[in-house]
Protein backbone atom coordinates (compact mmCIF):
# COMPACT_ATOMS: atom_id res chain seq x y z
CA UNK A 1 0.00 0.00 0.00
CA UNK A 2 1.20 3.80 -0.50
CA UNK A 3 0.82 2.81 3.13
CA UNK A 4 1.40 5.02 6.01
CA UNK A 5 4.69 6.24 5.83
CA UNK A 6 4.83 9.61 6.91
CA UNK A 7 3.10 12.99 6.09
CA UNK A 8 5.33 13.54 2.66
CA UNK A 9 7.03 10.61 2.54
CA UNK A 10 6.19 7.52 -0.28
CA UNK A 11 6.92 4.20 0.06
CA UNK A 12 6.54 1.19 1.60
CA UNK A 13 5.83 0.92 5.34
CA UNK A 14 8.43 -0.06 7.53
CA UNK A 15 7.56 -1.73 10.86
CA UNK A 16 9.31 -0.34 14.19
CA UNK A 17 10.57 -2.20 16.75
CA UNK A 18 7.77 -1.07 18.81
CA UNK A 19 5.32 -2.94 16.14
CA UNK A 20 7.09 -5.53 15.95
CA UNK A 21 6.96 -6.31 19.44
CA UNK A 22 3.58 -5.51 20.20
CA UNK A 23 2.81 -7.58 17.39
CA UNK A 24 4.07 -10.89 18.88
CA UNK A 25 2.79 -10.29 21.97
CA UNK A 26 -0.70 -9.36 20.81
CA UNK A 27 -0.77 -13.05 18.54
CA UNK A 28 -0.05 -14.73 21.70
CA UNK A 29 -2.77 -13.11 23.71
CA UNK A 30 -4.98 -13.50 20.50
CA UNK A 31 -4.97 -17.48 20.66
CA UNK A 32 -6.56 -17.20 24.07
CA UNK A 33 -9.06 -14.45 22.89
CA UNK A 34 -9.75 -17.01 19.83
CA UNK A 35 -10.29 -20.37 22.30
CA UNK A 36 -12.61 -17.52 24.12
CA UNK A 37 -14.62 -16.06 21.35
CA UNK A 38 -14.79 -19.73 19.71
CA UNK A 39 -16.43 -20.99 22.82
CA UNK A 40 -18.87 -17.97 23.26
CA UNK A 41 -19.41 -18.21 19.63
CA UNK A 42 -20.90 -21.78 20.18
CA UNK A 43 -23.17 -20.85 23.29
CA UNK A 44 -24.51 -17.94 20.93
CA UNK A 45 -24.84 -20.07 18.03
CA UNK A 46 -26.72 -22.50 19.72
CA UNK A 47 -28.83 -19.96 21.78
CA UNK A 48 -29.66 -18.15 18.34
CA UNK A 49 -30.79 -21.59 16.09
CA UNK A 50 -33.11 -22.68 19.54
CA UNK A 51 -34.54 -18.90 19.19
CA UNK A 52 -34.73 -19.51 15.25
CA UNK A 53 -36.34 -22.99 15.34
CA UNK A 54 -39.14 -20.96 17.38
CA UNK A 55 -39.68 -18.47 15.25
CA UNK A 56 -38.92 -17.51 11.62
CA UNK A 57 -37.75 -13.85 11.74
CA UNK A 58 -37.70 -12.64 8.31
CA UNK A 59 -40.07 -11.43 5.72
CA UNK A 60 -39.21 -11.64 2.14
CA UNK A 61 -41.40 -10.64 -1.03
CA UNK A 62 -39.84 -10.72 -4.45
CA UNK A 63 -38.06 -7.70 -4.34
CA UNK A 64 -37.19 -7.78 -0.92
CA UNK A 65 -35.45 -9.91 2.19
CA UNK A 66 -35.53 -8.93 5.93
CA UNK A 67 -34.23 -10.65 8.84
CA UNK A 68 -34.96 -9.77 12.34
CA UNK A 69 -32.20 -11.24 15.32
CA UNK A 70 -34.01 -9.96 18.98
CA UNK A 71 -30.79 -9.47 20.91
CA UNK A 72 -30.95 -10.38 24.40
CA UNK A 73 -29.87 -7.59 26.94
CA UNK A 74 -26.97 -9.39 27.57
CA UNK A 75 -25.28 -9.72 24.25
CA UNK A 76 -25.93 -5.89 23.77
CA UNK A 77 -24.48 -5.68 27.36
CA UNK A 78 -21.39 -7.51 26.39
CA UNK A 79 -20.82 -6.21 23.06
CA UNK A 80 -20.99 -2.39 24.35
CA UNK A 81 -19.26 -3.25 27.63
CA UNK A 82 -16.44 -4.72 25.38
CA UNK A 83 -15.84 -1.48 23.20
CA UNK A 84 -15.85 0.66 26.47
CA UNK A 85 -19.10 2.31 27.02
CA UNK A 86 -19.51 4.07 29.76
CA UNK A 87 -21.78 2.61 32.55
CA UNK A 88 -24.41 4.96 32.71
CA UNK A 89 -25.19 4.78 28.90
CA UNK A 90 -24.99 0.45 29.50
CA UNK A 91 -27.84 1.24 32.31
CA UNK A 92 -30.07 2.63 30.00
CA UNK A 93 -29.19 0.81 26.92
CA UNK A 94 -29.97 -2.57 29.28
CA UNK A 95 -33.85 -1.78 29.34
CA UNK A 96 -34.10 -1.32 25.97
CA UNK A 97 -35.23 -3.68 23.56
CA UNK A 98 -32.62 -4.48 20.64
CA UNK A 99 -33.28 -6.20 17.28
CA UNK A 100 -31.32 -6.29 14.27
CA UNK A 101 -32.08 -6.29 11.08
CA UNK A 102 -30.71 -7.18 8.04
CA UNK A 103 -32.24 -6.11 4.61
CA UNK A 104 -31.75 -7.19 0.84
CA UNK A 105 -32.67 -5.75 -2.01
CA UNK A 106 -33.53 -8.83 -4.06
CA UNK A 107 -34.72 -6.41 -7.06
CA UNK A 108 -33.27 -4.60 -9.87
CA UNK A 109 -35.01 -1.60 -8.61
CA UNK A 110 -33.42 0.94 -6.10
CA UNK A 111 -35.20 0.09 -2.94
CA UNK A 112 -35.84 3.46 -0.37
CA UNK A 113 -35.71 2.38 2.96
CA UNK A 114 -37.03 5.30 5.62
CA UNK A 115 -37.49 3.63 9.12
CA UNK A 116 -40.55 6.72 9.33
CA UNK A 117 -42.29 4.53 7.32
CA UNK A 118 -42.10 1.94 9.71
CA UNK A 119 -45.18 1.23 12.29
CA UNK A 120 -44.74 -0.87 15.30
CA UNK A 121 -47.59 -2.12 17.32
CA UNK A 122 -48.12 -3.91 20.68
CA UNK A 123 -51.27 -5.03 22.25
CA UNK A 124 -52.54 -2.73 19.45
CA UNK A 125 -51.37 -0.07 20.47
CA UNK A 126 -48.50 2.08 18.46
CA UNK A 127 -44.87 1.05 20.00
CA UNK A 128 -43.14 4.19 19.41
CA UNK A 129 -39.46 3.53 18.51
CA UNK A 130 -37.00 6.72 19.12
CA UNK A 131 -35.30 8.41 16.40
CA UNK A 132 -31.48 8.49 16.24
CA UNK A 133 -31.30 11.48 16.72
CA UNK A 134 -32.97 11.16 20.21
CA UNK A 135 -29.93 8.74 21.69
CA UNK A 136 -27.40 11.08 19.77
CA UNK A 137 -28.63 14.06 21.90
CA UNK A 138 -29.35 12.13 25.11
CA UNK A 139 -25.72 10.80 24.97
CA UNK A 140 -24.01 14.13 24.56
CA UNK A 141 -26.13 15.74 26.82
CA UNK A 142 -25.02 13.27 29.13
CA UNK A 143 -21.52 13.70 28.13
CA UNK A 144 -21.00 10.21 26.80
CA UNK A 145 -17.65 10.36 25.18
CA UNK A 146 -17.71 10.58 21.34
CA UNK A 147 -15.65 7.51 20.68
CA UNK A 148 -18.87 5.33 22.27
CA UNK A 149 -21.49 7.49 20.82
CA UNK A 150 -19.66 7.41 16.91
CA UNK A 151 -20.19 3.82 17.63
CA UNK A 152 -23.49 3.62 19.18
CA UNK A 153 -24.27 5.58 16.02
CA UNK A 154 -22.36 2.63 13.67
CA UNK A 155 -24.81 0.31 14.98
CA UNK A 156 -28.21 1.37 14.77
CA UNK A 157 -30.12 0.74 11.67
CA UNK A 158 -29.63 3.78 9.36
CA UNK A 159 -32.95 5.91 9.49
CA UNK A 160 -33.08 6.55 5.35
CA UNK A 161 -30.84 4.66 2.94
CA UNK A 162 -31.37 4.14 -0.65
CA UNK A 163 -30.74 0.23 -1.21
CA UNK A 164 -29.26 -0.57 -4.55
CA UNK A 165 -30.32 -3.63 -6.31
CA UNK A 166 -28.67 -6.47 -4.44
CA UNK A 167 -27.56 -4.06 -1.59
CA UNK A 168 -27.42 -5.71 1.93
CA UNK A 169 -27.31 -3.88 4.90
CA UNK A 170 -28.40 -3.54 8.49
CA UNK A 171 -28.10 -2.56 12.26
CA UNK A 172 -29.88 -2.26 15.40
CA UNK A 173 -33.57 -1.03 16.11
CA UNK A 174 -34.34 -0.19 19.40
CA UNK A 175 -37.60 -0.47 21.35
CA UNK A 176 -39.14 -0.06 24.69
CA UNK A 177 -39.06 -3.23 25.89
CA UNK A 178 -42.77 -5.19 26.00
CA UNK A 179 -43.15 -8.32 26.63
CA UNK A 180 -45.37 -10.80 24.26
CA UNK A 181 -45.87 -10.08 20.43
CA UNK A 182 -44.86 -6.62 18.25
CA UNK A 183 -46.02 -6.41 15.25
CA UNK A 184 -44.75 -4.47 12.45
CA UNK A 185 -45.89 -3.10 9.27
CA UNK A 186 -43.30 -1.28 6.68
CA UNK A 187 -43.29 0.50 3.52
CA UNK A 188 -40.71 1.09 0.87
CA UNK A 189 -40.95 3.44 -2.18
CA UNK A 190 -39.08 2.05 -5.51
CA UNK A 191 -37.54 2.87 -8.68
CA UNK A 192 -35.08 5.87 -9.30
CA UNK A 193 -37.84 8.51 -8.89
CA UNK A 194 -39.01 6.90 -5.73
CA UNK A 195 -42.59 6.31 -8.37
CA UNK A 196 -42.28 2.46 -8.78
CA UNK A 197 -44.47 0.18 -7.34
CA UNK A 198 -44.81 0.33 -2.71
CA UNK A 199 -43.56 -2.86 -1.17
CA UNK A 200 -45.43 -3.55 2.06
CA UNK A 201 -44.33 -6.17 4.53
CA UNK A 202 -45.74 -6.73 7.85
CA UNK A 203 -44.26 -9.05 10.53
CA UNK A 204 -46.47 -10.22 13.63
CA UNK A 205 -44.32 -12.28 15.93
CA UNK A 206 -41.53 -9.63 16.52
CA UNK A 207 -40.03 -10.00 20.01
CA UNK A 208 -38.11 -8.78 22.73
CA UNK A 209 -35.53 -11.14 23.56
CA UNK A 210 -35.12 -11.93 27.47
CA UNK A 211 -31.65 -13.26 28.94
CA UNK A 212 -32.36 -17.09 29.84
CA UNK A 213 -30.47 -17.21 32.80
CA UNK B 1 -17.35 23.71 -50.02
CA UNK B 2 -19.13 20.74 -49.06
CA UNK B 3 -15.46 18.73 -48.63
CA UNK B 4 -15.15 21.35 -45.73
CA UNK B 5 -18.54 21.16 -44.50
CA UNK B 6 -17.85 17.06 -44.02
CA UNK B 7 -14.97 17.57 -42.48
CA UNK B 8 -16.22 19.76 -39.31
CA UNK B 9 -18.97 17.07 -38.72
CA UNK B 10 -15.85 14.34 -38.90
CA UNK B 11 -13.94 16.70 -36.64
CA UNK B 12 -16.99 17.32 -34.45
CA UNK B 13 -18.30 13.91 -34.20
CA UNK B 14 -14.45 12.73 -33.17
CA UNK B 15 -14.79 15.09 -30.40
CA UNK B 16 -18.17 14.26 -29.13
CA UNK B 17 -17.31 10.69 -29.12
CA UNK B 18 -13.73 11.54 -27.14
CA UNK B 19 -15.51 13.02 -24.50
CA UNK B 20 -18.37 10.63 -24.50
CA UNK B 21 -15.09 8.13 -23.43
CA UNK B 22 -13.59 10.58 -21.40
CA UNK B 23 -16.76 10.31 -18.50
CA UNK B 24 -16.14 9.01 -15.22
CA UNK B 25 -15.53 5.36 -15.08
CA UNK B 26 -18.61 2.62 -14.71
CA UNK B 27 -17.73 1.09 -11.65
CA UNK B 28 -18.35 -2.79 -10.94
CA UNK B 29 -20.63 -3.58 -8.72
CA UNK B 30 -20.89 -2.98 -5.06
CA UNK B 31 -18.69 -0.07 -6.17
CA UNK B 32 -21.49 3.67 -6.73
CA UNK B 33 -20.22 7.22 -8.00
CA UNK B 34 -19.71 9.23 -4.59
CA UNK B 35 -19.36 12.76 -5.92
CA UNK B 36 -20.08 14.96 -2.91
CA UNK B 37 -17.06 17.21 -4.08
CA UNK B 38 -13.66 18.07 -1.93
CA UNK B 39 -12.86 15.02 0.39
CA UNK B 40 -12.90 16.62 3.71
CA UNK B 41 -9.24 16.82 5.32
CA UNK B 42 -7.90 15.22 8.22
CA UNK B 43 -4.70 14.62 9.87
CA UNK B 44 -4.83 11.45 12.04
CA UNK B 45 -1.81 9.77 13.46
CA UNK B 46 -1.42 5.54 13.37
CA UNK B 47 -0.46 2.91 16.19
CA UNK B 48 2.97 4.22 16.39
CA UNK B 49 1.63 7.98 16.82
CA UNK B 50 3.20 9.27 13.16
CA UNK B 51 0.81 11.59 11.84
CA UNK B 52 -0.64 11.63 8.73
CA UNK B 53 -2.78 14.14 6.38
CA UNK B 54 -4.79 13.35 3.66
CA UNK B 55 -3.38 16.21 1.63
CA UNK B 56 0.10 14.39 1.50
CA UNK B 57 -1.43 12.06 -0.66
CA UNK B 58 -2.67 14.42 -3.19
CA UNK B 59 -1.73 13.55 -6.99
CA UNK B 60 -2.74 9.65 -7.05
CA UNK B 61 -5.88 8.00 -6.58
CA UNK B 62 -6.81 7.27 -2.94
CA UNK B 63 -8.44 4.29 -1.33
CA UNK B 64 -9.83 5.24 2.02
CA UNK B 65 -11.55 2.30 4.00
CA UNK B 66 -13.23 2.49 7.03
CA UNK B 67 -13.35 -0.61 9.17
CA UNK B 68 -13.94 -1.14 12.62
CA UNK B 69 -13.31 -4.51 14.92
CA UNK B 70 -16.84 -5.55 15.57
CA UNK B 71 -17.42 -5.60 12.31
CA UNK B 72 -17.89 -9.19 10.28
CA UNK B 73 -17.77 -8.11 7.06
CA UNK B 74 -14.21 -5.67 7.68
CA UNK B 75 -12.68 -9.23 9.29
CA UNK B 76 -12.88 -11.28 5.76
CA UNK B 77 -12.12 -7.92 4.00
CA UNK B 78 -9.07 -6.75 5.04
CA UNK B 79 -6.51 -9.60 3.86
CA UNK B 80 -7.98 -9.05 0.02
CA UNK B 81 -7.37 -5.17 0.80
CA UNK B 82 -3.63 -5.96 1.25
CA UNK B 83 -3.23 -8.56 -1.58
CA UNK B 84 -4.94 -5.83 -3.88
CA UNK B 85 -2.47 -3.60 -2.45
CA UNK B 86 0.34 -5.13 -3.66
CA UNK B 87 -0.68 -5.15 -6.90
CA UNK B 88 -0.17 -1.33 -7.25
CA UNK B 89 2.84 1.20 -7.00
CA UNK B 90 3.10 3.00 -4.22
CA UNK B 91 3.01 6.24 -6.48
CA UNK B 92 0.45 5.83 -8.39
CA UNK B 93 -2.21 4.03 -5.85
CA UNK B 94 -2.55 5.02 -1.60
CA UNK B 95 -4.56 2.89 0.64
CA UNK B 96 -5.53 4.55 3.84
CA UNK B 97 -7.09 2.32 6.35
CA UNK B 98 -9.05 4.72 9.16
CA UNK B 99 -10.26 2.92 12.19
CA UNK B 100 -13.56 4.32 13.43
CA UNK B 101 -13.99 4.91 17.33
CA UNK B 102 -11.81 2.17 19.16
CA UNK B 103 -8.00 1.98 21.04
CA UNK B 104 -5.21 1.16 19.91
CA UNK B 105 -4.79 -2.00 21.51
CA UNK B 106 -8.28 -3.45 20.09
CA UNK B 107 -6.69 -2.22 16.84
CA UNK B 108 -3.49 -3.98 16.91
CA UNK B 109 -4.99 -7.21 18.06
CA UNK B 110 -7.42 -6.88 15.36
CA UNK B 111 -4.64 -6.72 12.84
CA UNK B 112 -2.42 -9.36 14.22
CA UNK B 113 -4.90 -11.42 14.83
CA UNK B 114 -5.66 -11.60 10.84
CA UNK B 115 -2.23 -11.21 10.77
CA UNK B 116 -1.63 -8.51 7.83
CA UNK B 117 0.77 -5.96 7.48
CA UNK B 118 -1.57 -2.80 6.53
CA UNK B 119 -1.43 0.03 9.66
CA UNK B 120 -4.52 1.80 10.21
CA UNK B 121 -4.65 5.30 10.98
CA UNK B 122 -6.94 5.80 14.35
CA UNK B 123 -9.59 8.30 14.23
CA UNK B 124 -9.90 7.59 18.37
CA UNK B 125 -13.37 9.72 18.21
CA UNK B 126 -15.49 8.84 14.90
CA UNK B 127 -15.62 12.40 13.71
CA UNK B 128 -13.34 11.73 10.56
CA UNK B 129 -15.29 8.77 9.92
CA UNK B 130 -18.16 11.00 10.38
CA UNK B 131 -17.17 13.79 7.87
CA UNK B 132 -16.70 10.88 5.12
CA UNK B 133 -20.19 10.18 5.64
CA UNK B 134 -20.12 6.48 4.76
CA UNK B 135 -23.34 4.55 4.69
CA UNK B 136 -22.02 1.73 7.04
CA UNK B 137 -18.69 -0.25 7.89
CA UNK B 138 -16.96 -1.21 6.22
CA UNK B 139 -16.83 1.40 3.53
CA UNK B 140 -14.40 2.52 1.15
CA UNK B 141 -14.21 5.70 -0.20
CA UNK B 142 -12.29 6.26 -3.55
CA UNK B 143 -10.53 10.34 -3.87
CA UNK B 144 -8.81 11.51 -7.01
CA UNK B 145 -5.57 12.89 -7.63
CA UNK B 146 -7.47 15.91 -7.27
CA UNK B 147 -8.55 15.51 -4.11
CA UNK B 148 -12.21 15.07 -4.95
CA UNK B 149 -14.60 12.25 -3.89
CA UNK B 150 -15.54 10.27 -6.76
CA UNK B 151 -16.43 6.51 -5.66
CA UNK B 152 -17.99 4.19 -2.24
CA UNK B 153 -17.98 0.64 -1.90
CA UNK B 154 -20.55 -0.49 0.38
CA UNK B 155 -20.21 -3.35 2.50
CA UNK B 156 -17.27 -6.07 2.22
CA UNK B 157 -15.95 -7.34 -1.16
CA UNK B 158 -12.70 -9.91 -2.37
CA UNK B 159 -10.45 -6.59 -3.57
CA UNK B 160 -8.17 -8.46 -4.88
CA UNK B 161 -10.14 -9.79 -7.88
CA UNK B 162 -9.98 -8.63 -11.10
CA UNK B 163 -13.22 -6.89 -11.22
CA UNK B 164 -11.96 -4.32 -8.89
CA UNK B 165 -8.05 -4.16 -9.76
CA UNK B 166 -8.95 -4.07 -13.29
CA UNK B 167 -11.31 -1.32 -12.05
CA UNK B 168 -8.92 0.58 -10.13
CA UNK B 169 -6.41 0.56 -12.71
CA UNK B 170 -8.30 1.91 -14.85
CA UNK B 171 -8.80 4.95 -12.76
CA UNK B 172 -4.81 5.34 -12.22
CA UNK B 173 -4.46 4.92 -16.56
CA UNK B 174 -7.36 7.38 -16.52
CA UNK B 175 -5.92 10.34 -14.12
Amino acid sequence: MARLTGTTAVGKLKHTQRYENRRLISKQTNNLRIRALASLQLVLAAALTESAAAQPLSVSTEAIEIQFAPRTPNQMMSFYEARGFPKEMLNILRKECFITVRIHNKSREIIWHDLANWRFSHDDKPLKREHRDYWLQKWHSMQIPLASISTFRWTLLPETLDYLPDEEEGGNIILPRVNGPIELSATFASGDDQRGPIITITHDRLNCAEDTE
Amino acid sequence: MKFAQYLLLAMMTQWLVANIHAGPIEPPKGIRHYEIGPAPGFTLVDIDGDRFTLDAFRGRWVFLHFWASWCGPCREEMPTIQRMSESFSDDEFAVLLVNTAEDEDTIFSFLAEIDTDLKSLMDADGQVTEKFRPRGLPTTILIDPQGLVQYQAIGGREWHQAQYTDFLQALIDHQ
